[in-house]
């Protein structure tokens, strides 16, 4: 073992250094995994603003029936926007951007182990974006075909402007990024850790953002060649999902869904990683169970490969088919149900600190739990034919990926804004985004569930005025418009605290992992000394030398 | 024939199946000293199994009628009798096996985990090749070579990670990356066979009926040549990687049940001195 080849070479030249006064170049040309972080966040939290403002204006369309504040071509070009935005511009990077932050520092590095290619990534993600959005101001606007780009709908004959062509082609750009920070991510956990830091005793979240990672690795390449098949489609007049020329559609849809579940998990695995920090250090208990939430994400991982089928229920492609991927789709929900048993038992009999990111960290739990259990009932065929492609549909995964990812990532910020920033956010009006959040999420989305079974399809610009539909869209409106002034008072508080924040200190919430070993906001080589790792959580072991969470671990 | 009377008398009693099964008993028997244990019950599980495999109805529905049948057979003999069958295997007897030096280095050879996996992996997609299948079905003695091949490559396949032998294991995190790259194997292979189109093994399109069982199968249990093949290639792609999956499971989980003796780590040790020069040492205390 001892006479291995390191797989990551070493750095012959030193890596271009930041000096205070190069001002936005330190950035720019910046390879350094923090400043590399903290630009994810801010582009993300750019795309957050614009994919809400999308959504608030599709709401405002749907608020009455057959109103005409969006033209149908606009509605479409809006939610396809949306969708994509959120997915592949806010939630996916901003857990990719976290975990540029934080791995290093919970694993005891200096850096990614490949800082230039980390950068590369990140900049091919703003392109991307980029690339996507300048689609509006192009003659004929953005992709209107939804965020799943349905072939034949997305091909030539049927989509004669240039909106699905950018779509791709950003999507491709990004893509190429996200499999490399997943590279970059498993060759850095598996290879620059601390002494002591042993797989066993991974912080949960770099776990989590491990198998992400090799998610990301396996999963990205489906649909970055479906993406080139689609553009040799559109622009040099191939045919591989046109089936008037002998293509298939169905194998888009293949391809979409094969990359398209397991991205699902990409968006979900880093946000339990980011629970599975706050919730021990708010319940001042270590997690009950790491053995068992660790095993689990990678059951989770394996069985999220194989379940897509179940996207593709009402195709067509027979009964058999269709039993077996219910079933493995069910399976699924024991890991995940593990999870949040853990998460319970953690809180359970700790001394439970409400501060802003643990109530963001609770009410994941419950609204994750309602999102998973929406997933199981249309997991079974006979219930997704009756609900799918309605609003039934949009209830559930917004109940998995904004009361699930998002509100992780709200907890992620609030808990280690003081790290990235060396102050405090405030709690006043951490307190008041994380009610008003509440109140705007269900508003909107809870009776979503409803209408959808009453039939409400959903990528539709409006609606007939049915007995109570028009009533029950406006809840959902007015919940949106909640949300919003949720989001403002979000930005405000980060505004607020860069400049009034209290000072944090080091280690501000009394954790245990190593990030919170070294000074807020870290220095450019992250730490002067790494605290030796005899265990699970360094900096309690360091505090309590007379009550090590391993006792009979050796010093390394 | 009704069913009943085709499920009770299509049970087929190789003689050299049934010799095997005793001898591997008797043998084991003898060497563990008659004693019961876990061990034993996993073996005697596993030899019961083969023997259900091969000498049941399910055998001659699979040569005769259904593809699926023959998958699920295929499926047993290449996956779960091999797994139980070495994980019966006393760690004792297994070291002294191995200490014979023919025995010992061959398995180093197969059991060396590139070797092993392609060998798993490539004796589903070489068998399922449509034309050795139907050969298979018509020539007896290639039938058997293959059923034999089942067991014995199966066992290769499980030696890096289940190996009687602990330190002839792969790591657990390197046995699930084994695991999960052979299901993505069989995952290719799965999907080929269940959107294909009914007819890629010829045999079942019209078998002869020489059971009576056809209309049976046809009609009631609705199993038409494309449903047969399609439950024939989601029992290789779904149920076959999940048993990889259990098996990455159990890995992982014994990994953590063990004392940590690093895994992988001292590739974090060294990264402390590639490291040095940039303050990255431990702190005294
Ligand atoms: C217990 C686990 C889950 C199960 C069994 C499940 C099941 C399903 C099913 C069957 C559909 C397809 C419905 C249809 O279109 O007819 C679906 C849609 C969806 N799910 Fe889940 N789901 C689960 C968890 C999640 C998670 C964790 C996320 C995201 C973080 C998520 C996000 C989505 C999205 C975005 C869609 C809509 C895709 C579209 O545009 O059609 N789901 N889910
Ligand atoms: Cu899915």
């Amino acid at each position: 073992m001892s006479s291995r080849i390191p797989i990551v070479p070493e750095n012959t030249e030193p890596l271009p250094r930041l000096r205070e006064n190069e001002g936005m170049l330190s950035w720019v040309a910046s390879v350094d995994h923090k400043q590399i972080g903290i630009m994810y966040l801010i582009c993300c939290m750019v795309f957050f603003l614009i994919g809400g403002l999308e959504a608030l204006l599709i709401r405002i369309q749907l608020a009455q029936p057959e109103f005409g504040f969006l033209s149908p071509e606009v509605y479409n070009q809006m939610f396809t926007m949306h969708g994509t935005t959120m997915i592949f511009f806010v939630v996916m990077p901003f857990l990719i951007g976290v975990g540029v932050y934080l791995v290093p520092l919970m694993i005891g590095a200096r850096d990614m182990a490949f800082p230039r290619l980390n950068a590369l990534s990140f900049w091919l993600f703003v392109f991307g974006g980029i690339l996507i959005y300048y689609s509006f101001l192009t003659q004929s606007g953005a992709p209107d075909v939804g965020w799943f780009a349905y072939s034949p709908l997305s091909e030539k004959p049927f989509s004669l402007n240039k909106g699905p062509t950018y779509w791709a082609l950003g999507l491709l750009a990004t893509g190429i990024g996200s499999v490399a920070s997943g590279l970059n991510n498993v060759v850095t956990i598996l290879t620059m850790r601390t002494p002591g830091m042993t797989m066993r005793r991974l912080p949960l979240f770099v776990w989590m953002i491990l198998v992400t990672s090799f998610l990301l690795i396996f999963v990205i390449p489906i649909i970055t060649s479906a993406f080139a098949m689609m553009l040799l489609d559109r622009l040099l007049g191939a045919t591989f999902f046109t089936p008037a020329h002998g293509g298939s559609a169905i194998l888009w849809q293949h391809f979409f869904w094969g990359f398209g579940h397991p991205e699902v998990y990409i968006l979900i695995l880093p946000a339990f990683g980011i629970i599975s920090e706050v919730i021990p250090v708010f319940s001042r208990k270590p997690i009950y169970g790491y053995e068992f939430v660790a095993g689990s994400t990678v059951a989770i991982g394996l069985l999220s490969l194989g379940v897509w089928v179940h996207h593709m229920f009402a195709v067509g492609l027979g009964d058999v088919t269709n039993l077996y991927f219910s079933f493995a789709s069910m399976l699924i929900a024991i890991p995940t149900g593990v999870k949040v048993l853990n998460w319970v038992a953690t809180m359970w009999g700790g001394k439970i600190i409400f501060a802003t990111p643990m109530l963001f960290a609770t009410a994941f739990i419950i609204e994750f739990v309602i999102g998973g259990l929406t997933g199981v009932a249309i997991a079974s065929v006979p219930i997704d034919w009756v609900v799918t492609d309605s609003y039934f549909i949009v209830a559930h995964f917004h109940y998995a990926l904004f009361g699930g990812s998002l509100f992780a990532i709200f907890a992620g910020v609030y808990y280690w804004f003081p790290k990235f920033t060396g102050r405090m956010m405030s709690e006043t009006l951490g307190k008041w985004h994380f009610w008003l959040t509440v109140i705007g999420f269900n508003l909107t989305f809870f009776i979503q569930h409803f209408l959808g079974m009453m039939g409400m399809p959903r990528r539709t610009y409006t609606y007939h005025d049915f007995p109570y539909w028009g009533s029950m869209n406006l809840i959902s409106t007015i919940g949106a418009i909640v949300l919003a002034v949720s989001v403002l008072v979000f930005v405000w508080n980060i505004l607020q605290s860069l400049k009034r924040g209290e000072k944090a200190g080091g280690n501000p919430w009394n954790a245990w992992t190593l990030e919170w070993a070294t000074t807020s906001p870290p220095a450019v080589h992250n730490f002067d000394l790494v605290p030796p790792v005899r265990g699970r959580r360094p900096l309690w072991d360091l505090a309590h030398p007379d009550m090590p969470d391993e006792p009979d671990a050796k010093v390394v | 024939m009704n069913i009943l009377e085709f499920l009770t008398s299509t049970w087929t009693f190789e003689p050299w199946v049934l010799i095997t099964a005793f001898l591997l008993l008797i043998t084991y028997g003898a060497a563990s000293g008659f004693r019961f244990t876990r061990k034993t019950a996993l073996l005697t599980a596993g030899t019961a199994l083969m023997v259900i495999a091969v000498v049941s109805p399910l055998d001659y529905l699979g040569r005769n009628y259904l593809f699926s049948a023959h998958m699920i057979q295929h499926i047993l003999l290449l996956l779960i009798v091999p797994l139980l069958l070495l994980l019966g295997l006393p760690e004792s007897a297994a070291r002294k096996a191995l200490a014979v030096k023919p025995l010992g280095s061959i398995m180093g050879i197969l059991g060396n985990p590139v070797i092993a996996w392609s060998l798993g992996v490539g004796s589903m997609w070489v068998w399922h090749m449509p034309s050795l299948h139907d050969a298979v079905l018509r020539n007896e003695t290639l039938y058997i070579a293959q059923q034999i091949s089942f067991v014995f490559i199966g066992a290769i396949f499980w030696w890096p990670v289940f190996a009687p032998v602990k330190e002839r294991r792969l790591e657990p995190l390197r046995s699930t990356l084994y695991l999960a790259s052979a299901c993505l194997g069989c995952t290719v292979l799965g999907i080929l066979i269940t959107f294909a189109g009914a007819g890629l093994y010829a045999a079942y399109l019209s078998p002869v009926d020489s059971a009576g069982i056809l209309p049976y199968l046809r009609n009631d249990l609705c199993l038409t040549p494309g449903v047969d093949q399609q439950i024939g290639g989601l029992t290789m792609w779904v149920p076959g990687c999940l048993i990889y999956l259990t098996a990455s499971m159990i890995t992982i989980a014994e990994w953590y049940g063990s004392a940590d003796s690093g895994g992988l780590t001292s590739a974090g040790a060294r990264s402390g001195s590639r490291e040095s020069g940039q303050n990255l040492q431990p702190a005294e205390r």
